[in-house]
């Protein structure tokens, strides 16, 4: 479907506005860039295989509590990798470990690579 | 004088007291002295030695009064079948009821030393039949009204009363030739005959307790003067009733039902002992209104339909006192509500439907919660009423098999609210307005859908910074967190909290440029979202930026590395901006346009006119993207094309000549219009995310309880998802499966349907 092109009267902010009149000038020139990104973990499967929650949510547990900091998130609630890149939820896998020290997907001995921050 | 006992000659002492006696009783002036010498006596006889005349002077006492109460008939039925027997008899009855009154307290000591002490015990007066117990000594004031009773108000009580009905007959005609001190007097005396020791306490509120211990037998004014009262109170409202209700519209007639209750209750305060109110005001209700109740019930539905507040609130009033007597008006109102509602909300035009059907809505419920809150009072029943025809309206489906649309258009509607070109509408009036829209959201069935939407709406405002007020959108936030709960606002919390810290991050980033002494060849500032919270499309096409953007996302990329640890970025063009300069124009513009546009545009940079196929390989974009660009670019006049439908061919050429009366403007562009498939899109992640609800509930519950039986875990799953969505039985089995499944909890051994939770 074809988007609307009208232009619309709002007043804008355009930084970096001000006027220079240079000759050697471009027809076009970008004066400031509103970019747009999203993060995620870095992580193979984004859903937690202890959980089946997405990594980017706070876990199972953690949604449970109804934890009110930090949007529902606890801080401690990040993702974790294992030496075998396998990457699980830090809350579901610390109380995984208590049971059982291998990876639940690979069945690796489980050690830390690295945290999420 | 002394006061020891002596001996006494009985009848020379009675012979003397019984002259005064027959003083005090008439009211005869009796002079101090005499009095207190008669005083004396009663004490004396009480207290002769040897043997106390106590008896003696009691019997005698009493004889004395019955033979003077037979006189007073004898006299009084002179009159008899006269309506002047009312006030002689009033007459009478005054002045010997307050002679009595004086006796009384001439015969103290007897009264205190002998009466006292055969005092009753109270299984003596529940039981009765006390005054012909023989030996008894009841006081001598009530001796001498239990002579009246006896000897008077029972022999004469027919013709009396037959007048006094017809006195309070002539009343409610309007007539009162019958002095209402004298009606009121006589019918009192029907209660003062009677010990109140006997009696129940003339306590009007007791009247409905007919079970109360004291007044299982009824009393003797309830018997001989209050039953065939209510009973002639009862056939006369009855033919006023009929008459009324042939003759009248039924709203005149609750308006003459109305009056005559209210005079009717003046006249039992006019006339009757307390203890009858209730009573009278119970029989003239029930010939009145009980009987025509189905006359009333059947204009329900007109006087609700055309607004009849006078009469509905007649009705109210009327039906009230009834145990279900407003089921059929509450009903009526509920139907008439929906009814109403349907109809208003039935046809809504697509491009205003979010605003009609909010608006309409609104109106809706302000009218009844104003008809609720005057005419009904409040009640609750009314109250519910309009809740459940609100309910029925807003969740309304067509067909079972199409969602119900309220979520989505309540959605748009604080949509338009909070954006900035609010046309029209002043700070005040948008927040009241978006208050008002929390009434809504409160009958909202499905409120985990109306998030879905609102926070995709809340997204595309933050991203594009379109909000006109980032207080505004908090405060609404808070409305909805207040009716809803924390959890339910949590994603858009997150998605607030990420405006804020993308803020610092683009502080940071700046120090970092500077310490580092890179400059970038364009101002740049970014918002960082955190995946999850913020429901994104996916990147629709695949893209090469233009070179000038480049720098900055590796810079960025590398600070970014370095403040995080396992984080990846993606960047999202499709939602991105950039401001641009225009210097081929008559005079410079500056525009906002999306990054794809720029790609488009910025092609043009080295020649003016370009072919379709060149363009599009060179920003890489899809088709369908590609399309939808340079159409929007087509459509605000900065490019040109004269193909109708555009081919791979098509010739599309810079508008040298552009002009706008404004200088610095956006260009809305190509925003992705909502379609269906989005709209069933929001509906399918709502299932999922139901489904990690109930599981995050059920390991909430498990986690508190511990061990628990299986029905009584539904329950408070459905407890727990109440106000947000209602799951059914089998999803939430499901649920519990799957945990099982994944060793979150387990079947206790000893009973098939409990559960214990595993830490
Ligand atoms: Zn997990
Ligand atoms: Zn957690
Ligand atoms: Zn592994």
């Amino acid at each position: 479907m074809a988007a609307s092109g009208a232009t619309n009267d709002e007043m804008m902010d355009i930084g970096g506005a001000e006027l220079d009149n240079n000759k050697n000038e471009k027809m076009f020139t970008l004066k400031k860039w509103n970019a747009v990104a999203m993060w995620s973990w870095d992580v193979e499967c984004d859903t937690c295989a202890i959980c089946r929650v997405q990594v980017m949510d706070a876990c199972l547990r953690c949604q449970g509590d109804g934890n009110r900091q930090a949007g529902g998130k606890q801080p401690e609630c990040v993702v974790v990798w294992g030496e075998c890149n396998h990457s699980f939820h830090h809350c579901c896998m610390s109380q995984w470990t208590q049971q059982n020290k291998r990876c639940p997907l690979c069945q690796k001995e489980w050690s830390i690579q690295r945290m999420g921050k | 004088m002394s006061l020891r006992p002596k001996h006494v000659n009985f009848d020379e002492t009675w012979g003397t007291l019984r002259r005064t006696i027959e003083g005090v009783v008439t009211l005869s002036k009796v002079p101090r002295v005499e009095w207190n010498d008669r005083f004396t006596d009663v004490y004396t006889l009480c207290v002769a030695h040897p043997e106390p005349y106590t008896n003696q002077l009691y019997s005698e006492t009493q004889t004395f009064l019955r033979k003077h109460v037979q006189a007073l008939r004898t006299e009084i039925e002179k009159y008899e079948s006269n309506s002047s027997l009312l006030k002689v008899y009033y007459d009478m009855w005054v002045k010997y009821s307050q002679g009595v009154e004086y006796l009384n307290k001439l015969y103290s000591y007897l009264n205190q030393q002998h009466v006292k002490k055969s005092k009753l015990s109270e299984a003596d007066i529940t039981y009765g039949g006390v005054t012909d117990m023989p030996g008894h000594m009841i006081e001598i004031g009530e001796l001498g009204l239990e002579i009246w009773r006896q000897d008077m108000l029972e022999k004469i009580q027919d013709t009396l009363i037959e007048l006094v009905l017809e006195a309070i007959r002539s009343d409610r005609r309007g007539d009162t030739a019958v002095s209402t001190t004298i009606v009121n007097g006589v019918v009192h005396s029907f209660v003062a005959v009677e010990d109140p020791k006997h009696r129940i306490p003339g306590d009007p509120h007791t009247h409905l307790t007919v079970c109360h211990p004291f007044s299982a037998s009824p009393t003797f004014y309830e018997k001989a003067f209050e039953a065939p009262f209510l009973q002639d109170t009862g056939r006369y409202y009855q033919q006023e009733a009929s008459k009324l209700i042939t003759t009248c519209s039924v709203s005149e007639y609750m308006e003459k039902v109305i009056q005559k209750l209210n005079e009717e209750d003046m006249r039992a305060r006019r006339y009757l002992h307390a203890s009858s109110y209730g009573k009278l005001s119970s029989e003239c209700h029930r010939r009145l209104v009980s009987d025509h109740l189905s006359a009333l019930h059947s204009e329900c539905r007109i006087m609700v339909e055309n607004d009849r507040r006078q009469d509905l609130t007649n009705t109210y009033g009327l039906l009230k006192p009834l145990a279900s007597g407003l089921n059929v008006l509450a009903d009526t109102l509920e139907a008439h509500i929906k009814k109403e509602g349907l109809e208003a909300v039935g046809n809504l035009k697509p491009e205003t439907a979010h605003m009609d059907f909010v608006e309409s809505i609104i109106l809706l419920y302000k009218k009844y919660k104003d008809i609720v809150n005057t005419v009904f009072k409040s009640d609750q029943m009314f109250i519910s009423s309009l809740d459940k025809a609100c309910t029925a309206v807003i969740n309304f489906r067509q067909c079972t098999k199409n969602p119900c649309r309220s979520p989505e258009l309540l959605a748009k509607y604080c949509d338009a609210l909070l954006k900035k070109s609010t046309k029209g509408y002043s700070e005040t009036e948008v927040d009241e307005k978006l208050s008002q829209s929390i009434i809504i959201f409160r009958y909202i069935d499905d409120k985990d859908v109306f998030q879905k939407f609102y926070s995709r709406n809340l997204a595309r405002r933050l991203i594009n910074h379109l909000s006109h007020s980032m207080d505004a959108e908090e405060a609404m936030i808070n409305r909805l967190k207040q009716a809803c709960g924390y959890e339910f606002t949590n994603k858009l919390h997150r998605m607030f909290t990420d405006v804020s810290v993308s803020s610092d991050l683009n502080n940071k980033f700046n120090d970092y440029l500077t310490k580092e002494g890179i400059k970038l060849p364009i101002s740049f500032s970014i918002m960082v979202l955190q995946a999850g919270a913020w429901p994104l499309q996916q990147n629709p096409s695949p893209f090469a930026i233009p070179q000038i953007l480049e720098s900055s996302v590796q810079k960025f990329e590398t600070f970014y590395g370095r403040q995080f640890n396992g984080r990846k970025l993606t960047w999202l063009h499709h939602l991105s901006s950039c401001d641009v300069k225009l210097s081929y124009t008559k005079k410079p513009y500056f525009i906002i346009m999306q990054t794809f546009q720029i790609a488009v545009l910025t092609s043009f940079e080295t020649c003016d006119e370009m072919v379709y196929r060149d363009i599009r390989e060179a920003t890489r974009l899809t088709d369908d993207q590609f399309v939808r660009h340079l159409q929007s670019l087509i459509e605000c006049k900065l490019l040109e094309c004269d193909d109708k439908e555009f081919t791979q061919d098509s010739i599309i050429k810079l508008n040298k000549g552009y002009s706008n009366k404004r200088a610095k403007f956006r260009i809305s562009g190509a925003v992705q219009k909502e379609t269906p498939q989005e709209v069933e899109q929001t509906h399918v992640s709502v299932e999922e995310d139901r489904k990690i609800f109930i599981q995050a509930a059920i390991v909430r519950i498990m986690k508190s309880r511990k061990v628990i039986k299986h029905n009584v875990l539904i329950q408070e799953v459905l407890q727990l998802s109440n106000g947000r969505f209602s799951p059914t039985i089998s999803v939430i089995k499901k649920c519990i499966e799957t945990l099982i499944e994944r060793a979150y909890l387990e079947r206790t051994p000893n009973s098939a349907d409990e559960y214990s939770y595993v830490a």
